[in-house]
């Protein structure tokens, strides 16, 4: 019952061209809709649904909201009350609230950031279909990313003031939504603060994750390659389109991700990753990584801090 | 003035600290700075989102690369000056002093900066 994976996110972009030209051209996704209020939709070769992404004209950078798609329509109604019940208010969007998509449950995480459920999306098909399929599609363009695969909320953090919307938001996605946990960062005496968690519903390693910060925002969102090699050719590709590299391609000792963040020009940032690291199972014991290895657990290769990798985001 | 970046340059002031580093006309304001080597500079997202390299203008003629986080930057500090230092480049010599996140590695003794003499960079 429940939530199968991570189904859209809805960015806010600063320019609209330059952002679809970076989405297409650089990542390697395909405009499937444009709607009059000027949204432009895309998804990735290997997704079946209408869209994964859409980005919105604004006058800032950030998430305007996630989406996860749960597996039947039955399933809105029953998670409305475990949320409602939980403590959160819900509101049930009615379908067409955005396009080729059925009524969307719509909540605010702990953390402040909107969430929204959904069962129904529009079906157009992987690009290689689903009868004798090529392993992959010609014509793609930049790193051509499978799918969109996670993504990454900073969420206020003020353990002085007894604030941890980290361990609030852990809470309700266990509690509410039956995601499970499979790693975290403990900080503080004894490792009293759980400062950041990766959750899974399917059996990859993260298709959340949160992590502490000043104030909530976006930290990234997150497409799928399948190998270290797609990770290198995707930074030779960034380098040719003069994306801006965040990081160059290393692992992650966390979910041990092979991995490469850079930002889309309005800053918000991306990453192309490789790796399914490990088979997440709900009985796997729970990694911790402490205080002091906390950046071998980020940067695995150089285990050195990076603070516009904690300070910047959107 | 390095060997491989003859480009002419125009000199942008900093208020806080009294240092001067040379910048180019087709170069943003964080990209000059960087070279002060100062520690700590925040170079973020670098398209105008993330708001961590946030100055005020008080003299001197910027032109804009792209467009600038209204979360960071209101339309009423726009008008005071402020922008994003990744998202200008100058167009004739430039006084500006550092906001926000910037103001912390601009906050030291100019001893603590690590090349010795941003000054005698200029061309």
């Amino acid at each position: 019952m429940g939530v199968m994976r991570i189904g859209h996110a809805s960015l806010k972009v600063m320019d609209m061209d330059a952002a679809v030209k970076h989405y297409e051209n650089v990542l390697g996704l395909k405009t499937t809709m444009k709607d009059k209020a000027g949204n432009v939709y895309l998804k990735c070769w290997d997704e079946w649904d209408k869209y994964s992404l859409i980005l919105t004209p604004s006058d800032q950078a950030g998430l305007n909201h996630v989406a996860y798609k749960v597996e039947k329509e039955a399933h809105l109604d029953e998670l409305q009350k475990k949320i409602e019940a939980w403590g959160i208010k819900t509101v049930m969007l009615d379908e067409g609230t955005l396009p080729s998509t059925g009524r969307m449950l719509q909540f605010n995480l702990p953390s402040g950031h909107e969430m929204r459920l959904y069962a129904t999306k529009e079906y157009v098909g992987t690009e290689v279909g689903t009868t004798n399929p090529d392993p992959w599609p010609d014509g793609l363009k930049g790193a051509g990313v499978h799918w969109l695969d996670h993504l990454l909320l900073m969420c206020e953090m003020n353990p002085e003031a007894g604030i941890n919307t980290v361990a609030d938001n852990t809470r309700f996605m266990t509690e509410a939504l039956d995601f499970f946990l499979t790693e975290q960062v403990v900080v503080g005496p004894g490792g009293s603060i759980q400062a950041a968690t990766w959750m899974a519903r399917t059996t990859t390693p993260h298709d959340i994750a949160f992590v502490g910060g000043a104030k909530s925002g976006l930290h990234h969102i997150a497409f799928y390659l399948d190998s270290w090699n797609d990770v290198l050719k995707s930074a030779d590709v960034m380098a040719k389109n003069k994306t801006k590299i965040d990081v160059a391609p290393t692992r992650h000792g966390i979910t041990r991700g092979e991995t490469i963040y850079f930002f889309d020009p309005s800053g918000n940032r991306n990453e192309t990753f490789a790796g399914l690291g490990y088979l997440a199972q709900r009985d796997r014991p729970v990694t911790t990584w402490t205080e002091d290895q906390l950046w071998s657990g980020i940067f695995y290769h150089t285990g050195e801090a990076v603070p516009s990798f904690t300070d910047v985001y959107t | 003035m390095s060997i491989f970046d003859t480009r002419p340059k125009f000199a942008v002031h900093v208020a806080q600290t009294d240092e001067t580093f040379p910048c180019a006309a087709n170069e943003s304001l964080l990209q000059g700075m960087v070279r002060l080597g100062r520690k700590g500079i925040p170079v973020g997202c670098v398209n105008g989102g993330c708001g961590v390299c946030k100055v005020r203008i008080l003299a001197g003629d910027i032109k804009a690369l792209g467009p600038i986080s209204r979360a960071h930057v209101t339309q009423d500090e726009e008008c005071q000056g402020y922008t994003l230092a990744c998202r200008v480049a100058p167009q004739t010599a430039v006084d500006l002093e550092v906001a926000g996140k910037l103001n912390k590695p601009f906050s030291k003794g100019r001893a603590e900066s690590a090349t010795a003499s941003p000054v005698s960079q200029q061309q």
